[in-house]
């Protein structure tokens, strides 16, 4: 299957699953009352991380063929999507700086002079166009890899909380010896050995990602599996497997949220190192970083890719870890009683 | 403060009549730490070398070998070659680089034999020296030192070839007759008696009998005998694996009582090793017993300043009327410092405390504007030079190729050429190497025999229309495969390490697909790459090669049959394997360098223009700095350390160094103000408080 036809798939799907959520919300009091909560109190980054998800499903949705491409290069095969239709045909041969009529060096009058709002990068590409292309690679990567890792993480620590036992102490071991590794060092070695590429990086950051979450869950499931209505449940002849499914991960999956929403900050900002390594994933703001590395020594200074990329970056993490902050103060019981 | 007993109070007040004189101590020794820092300056030297002729450069990391059949690499190369002189050198001054006699009385004919054999007979100089060293007493009782002869030379070649010693040059020297031979016989003997690996080396090379073309002729003369024409050989006997080594010093220094010989060269250069502190310094001080100190009325064109050069030495300061002719060396002592950082070394560079740096790369655009040095480096009396250096860079074709390759046929031919055109290698050179770099027209770099500055490759011209035309000629009208109808699909294989790489490999990329084809960038890692190349499966990527030694041969076999990476594992990642051109290659090879030579070497790039297994991308320029006072330097491309035709004015380095080095004093006389502000009053109401 072609990639684009792949990717517009997965936004229906995302966007089929979205609706769902808002149905479920809808019925649901304490999850309709918690986001009514962090909608009072975090409207603005709620917002702008809306925007970020917005410009990421633009991207998403590709086809081939259609205006704006050139007939001559190969754009016109080639699947584009509403991003890219965007700024088709904005294409200058080096740098230009933002909104100049003229190339940086050189002075050559520019092919479309006027419209790079953030200028263009060594290739003549435009800047704001990947900027915007950047924010669905970083989605990607974090959303791709927290849905890696928190599977692993629930199955590892509700399996280690709720049985106990021997199996507890093979998980536990496993999780520390995982997390004694440096961190790092075990990335690289994983993506040596699988290889670059976009999904590569999220499974190894999916991999080395989940004991936090895990050692969380298992906490709390050594609590959950104590309480009144588990212990009723089991008198009553109910399954193990039911009892978890049932009682354990319902009460487990504000964590998950509270941690889905952190970690995700933590990955985009983990492969931003990555690609300073030169191992990151392709068209992604560590990326455009890294590469705009050599242009703070030039002169005059190059400023606009680093700044760009920076900034798209700053924006999404703050915004995220504000609505994370603010869902856990609204989520977390213990936070909760403090409030009221 | 209050005392609280009364013993307190006692101690108190002995205290406060102990303090006296004490803080007057106190106060004087803070005087004089403050005396000290203004006075002391950040000159790394020590003061009684400052009017001697030293000339100071940094080593990034020491090497692992200086033994002259193991050492090959750069840093090595700047001790070993001012330690160990060969029997032929280059030219200082002309280009394309020239041979000249060293410790050789001539540059040897070649000699054709009627049996397919070629023999060279070297001529050493009579009464040369080797630098004097306590080895020599193995000799004779006594003896610092003894004449250098022949089978110094001999004893060399056999260390070359004997295993243990993992020369990287066997290949070459391959070509002497008999060399493999020895190297089988000594490791056989080696083999059947064990007692003999317990030898010194130069006792078992006796047993074994010797190498049957390296011949020895009494005390000075030396025949080389090759079993076939290989002229690039006397470049071989220009670099430091043919020194002559006394067997002395292999000897003694055996790594277990004494120094490693890895550690400790003996040589006839012109200057000798007196330091070696890996960590700290290395010290060369000029060698006593060199030929052209000994025997300055030789005149020996390795011993003299050379009196002409290429068409601007002149022009440039190269040739001063009061050097010319002149006894070297002029610089007494080479310093080598060890630094590890780059930017701290360049800023030593600029307080003048080193003679001669590069550019490092986070600074080029502060330093050179406009091709030129930045006003506040020129008024400095700082200069650039530039110099090419003997490599290419170039995208290769996988020949083995269905699409693109020999198997594809005038199709892939009429691809090649297609995307020759479409690679515009000046907007390259421009954005990715700052300019530094001149676009390649063919596999010869500048410097060397054969290389044409006014020749044009027709085939490297950067013409997208005409790439497009050639595309429609090929089959693939707009780059439209008619089988699929979408654009051709090729592979670019990318083992980009950074992003700034990859850039380069995406402008690439770019390129060929604003003509129509589908090329896509597939990045591994280079292990990966590697892997690729094993299993035949790439397309295209980028690559590049650096001369050994300066001879066109050194560049056009990379696309022989025989150097194929699919068939024999060598250095032709193109697998291109073209009959018609290894026939010429082999005419090429065995030539000396006359019209013949080149006008093979025009029907080599003839064919290479139709057949572009290469797109030749650029020869990169290396930028230089020196220092006003470092005199008639010229850069040299290839890495031979000519330390000894420089000079050095060192009256101007110490004024120099001392209006660039003027300490500013009004930060610590400000910091002490302060602390005095701060302290005093302190101390005042501490003592006040007491009583």
């Amino acid at each position: 299957m072609e990639a684009h036809v792949f990717s517009n798939l997965a936004v229906v799907v995302l966007l089929a699953l979205g609706a769902a959520t808002v149905v479920f919300v809808r019925r649901n009091r304490l999850w309709s009352e918690a986001l009514a909560e962090l909608w009072r109190r975090r409207r603005f980054s709620v917002l702008v991380v809306g925007l970020y998800v917005l410009i990421a499903l633009l991207d998403s949705i590709a086809w081939v063929g259609g205006t704006g491409a050139n007939g001559a290069s190969i754009e016109a095969f080639e699947a584009r999507s509403v991003i890219d239709r965007l700024f088709a045909g904005t294409r200058e041969s080096s740098y230009s700086a933002p909104l100049a009529d003229h190339a940086f060096y050189g002075g050559k009058p520019l092919e479309a002079p006027g419209t790079h709002l953030l200028g263009t990068d060594i290739l003549g590409r435009d800047v704001l166009h990947r900027t915007l292309k950047g924010a669905r690679v970083a989605l990607l990567i974090g959303g791709v890899t927290t849905l890696i890792a928190i599977p692993l993480a629930l199955l590892f620590g509700v399996t280690a909380g709720y049985f106990g036992g021997r199996l507890d102490d093979a998980v536990f071991f496993v999780m520390s010896t995982l997390a004694s590794i440096p961190g790092l060092l075990l990335l690289i070695a994983l993506i040596m050995a699988l290889g670059k590429g976009t999904w590569q990086v999220c499974l190894a950051l999916g991999v080395t990602g989940w004991v936090g979450l895990s050692r969380v869950v298992r906490g709390e499931t050594l609590k959950l599996r104590e309480l009144d209505y588990v212990q009723a449940a089991r008198a009553l002849g109910v399954s193990e497997l039911r009892i978890v499914v049932r009682h354990v991960i319902p009460n487990l999956m504000h964590l998950v949220i509270i941690t889905f929403v952190l970690m995700f900050s933590g990955l985009v900002l983990s492969e931003a190192i990555l690609a300073w390594l030169g191992i990151g994933v392709d068209g992604s703001w560590g990326q455009m970083i890294d590469q705009a590395r050599d242009e703070l020594s030039r002169v005059p200074v190059v400023w606009w890719n680093l700044t760009a990329a920076a900034a798209a970056l700053f924006g999404l993490l703050l915004a995220v870890n504000f609505v994370g902050d603010a869902l856990r103060d609204i989520l977390d019981p213990r936070t909760l009683r403090e409030d009221g | 403060m209050s005392g609280g007993s009364q013993s307190s109070l006692r101690e108190g007040r002995e205290a406060a009549a102990v303090a006296r004189p004490l803080r007057w101590a106190g106060l004087s020794v803070a005087g004089l730490l403050l005396g000290g820092l203004l006075a002391c300056s950040n000159d790394p030297y020590p003061q009684a070398d400052a009017d001697r002729k030293v000339y100071y450069t940094a080593l990034r990391e020491a090497p692992r070998t200086l033994d002259p059949a193991e050492a090959y690499n750069v840093t090595a190369h700047a001790i070993t070659g001012n330690v160990y002189d060969t029997l032929l050198e280059y030219h200082y001054l002309k280009r394309p680089y020239t041979l000249i006699p060293g410790l050789a009385e001539a540059v040897p004919e070649a000699e054709p034999q009627p049996d397919g054999g070629v023999i060279y007979r070297f001529r050493l100089r009579e009464g040369l020296l080797f630098a004097p060293d306590p080895a020599f007493a193995l000799g004779g009782e006594g003896r610092t030192t003894r004449e250098v002869v022949a089978a110094d030379v001999a004893f060399q070649l056999m260390r070359l070839a004997d295993p243990e010693e993992n020369s990287p040059v066997v290949d070459p020297f391959s070509n002497i007759a008999g060399f493999r031979e020895f190297q089988q016989a000594l490791v056989a003997a080696r083999e059947a008696d064990p007692e003999l690996a317990s030898l010194p080396p130069h006792e078992q090379y006796a047993r074994v009998g010797g190498i049957e073309g390296v011949r020895v002729l009494g005390s000075h003369d030396l025949e080389i005998a090759l079993s076939g024409p290989y002229p690039q050989i006397l470049y071989w006997f220009a670099l430091e694996f043919s020194t002559p080594v006394p067997w002395e010093a292999v000897a003694w220094y055996d790594g277990v009582t004494r120094d490693r010989f890895d550690d400790h060269p003996v040589g006839t250069g012109p200057y000798r090793l007196t330091e070696y502190d890996k960590q700290f310094r290395v010290i060369l001080e000029a060698n006593p017993n060199w030929y052209g100190v000994q025997n300055p009325e030789w005149k020996a064109p390795g011993a003299v300043y050379p009196s002409e050069g290429e068409p601007g030495d002149a022009e440039a300061g190269l040739l001063p009327p009061d050097v010319v002719g002149q006894p070297l060396p002029f610089i007494e002592r080479i310093e080598f410092r060890r630094e590890k950082e780059s930017i701290p070394t360049f800023n030593k560079f600029l307080q003048g405390y080193y003679d001669a740096s590069g550019i490092v790369k986070e600074s080029f655009d502060k330093i050179v504007q406009n091709d030129r040095l930045s006003p506040e480096m020129a008024e400095r009396g700082i200069e650039l030079s530039k110099s090419i250096k003997p490599t290419i860079f170039y995208l290769g074709v996988n020949m083995n190729d269905e699409l693109l390759g020999h198997p594809a046929g005038e199709r892939g031919r009429l691809l090649r050429q297609a995307i020759s055109h479409a690679v515009d290698e000046e907007q390259w050179i421009e954005l990715f190497v700052n300019g530094r770099g001149i676009p390649a027209q063919s596999p010869v770099p500048p410097g060397l025999f054969g290389y044409e500055p006014e020749y044009e490759n027709p085939a490297r011209v950067y013409d997208p229309d005409r790439a497009r035309k050639l595309l429609a000629e090929a089959g693939y009208p707009e780059g439209i495969d008619p089988e699929t109808g979408k654009p051709l699909r090729i592979n670019f294989d990318s083992y980009a390490t950074s992003s700034a790489q990859l850039l380069q490999e995406q402008f690439i990329a770019d390129a060929l697909r604003a003509v129509g084809l589908d090329v896509r960038i597939d990045a591994t890692t280079y292990n990966q790459f590697q892997g690729k190349v094993q299993d035949g499966r790439y397309q295209m990527f980028f690559w590049g090669w650096s001369a050994d030694y300066p001879d066109p041969e050194n560049f056009y076999f990379l696309l022989t049959c025989d150097m194929r990476r699919a068939e024999s594992g060598g250095p032709n990642y193109t697998n291109f394997c073209d009959p018609e051109f290894d026939e010429l290659f082999a005419r090429m090879r065995v030539r000396d360098n006359d019209e013949e030579r080149l006008a093979v070497m025009r029907e080599m790039r003839e064919l290479l223009e139709r057949e572009r297994p290469w797109i030749e991308i650029h020869h990169p320029e290396t930028y230089g700095l020196t220092h006003a006072w470092l005199k008639h330097r010229k850069s040299f491309g290839i890495s031979f350390p000519m330390t000894k035709y420089q000079d050095l004015d060192v009256a101007k380095r110490a004024e120099l160094r001392r209006a660039w080095n003027e300490p500013i004093t009004w930060p610590a006389w400000a910091l002490a103000g302060v602390a005095i502000a701060v302290v005093v009053p302190g101390i005042r109401t501490f003592f006040r408080e007491r009583q």
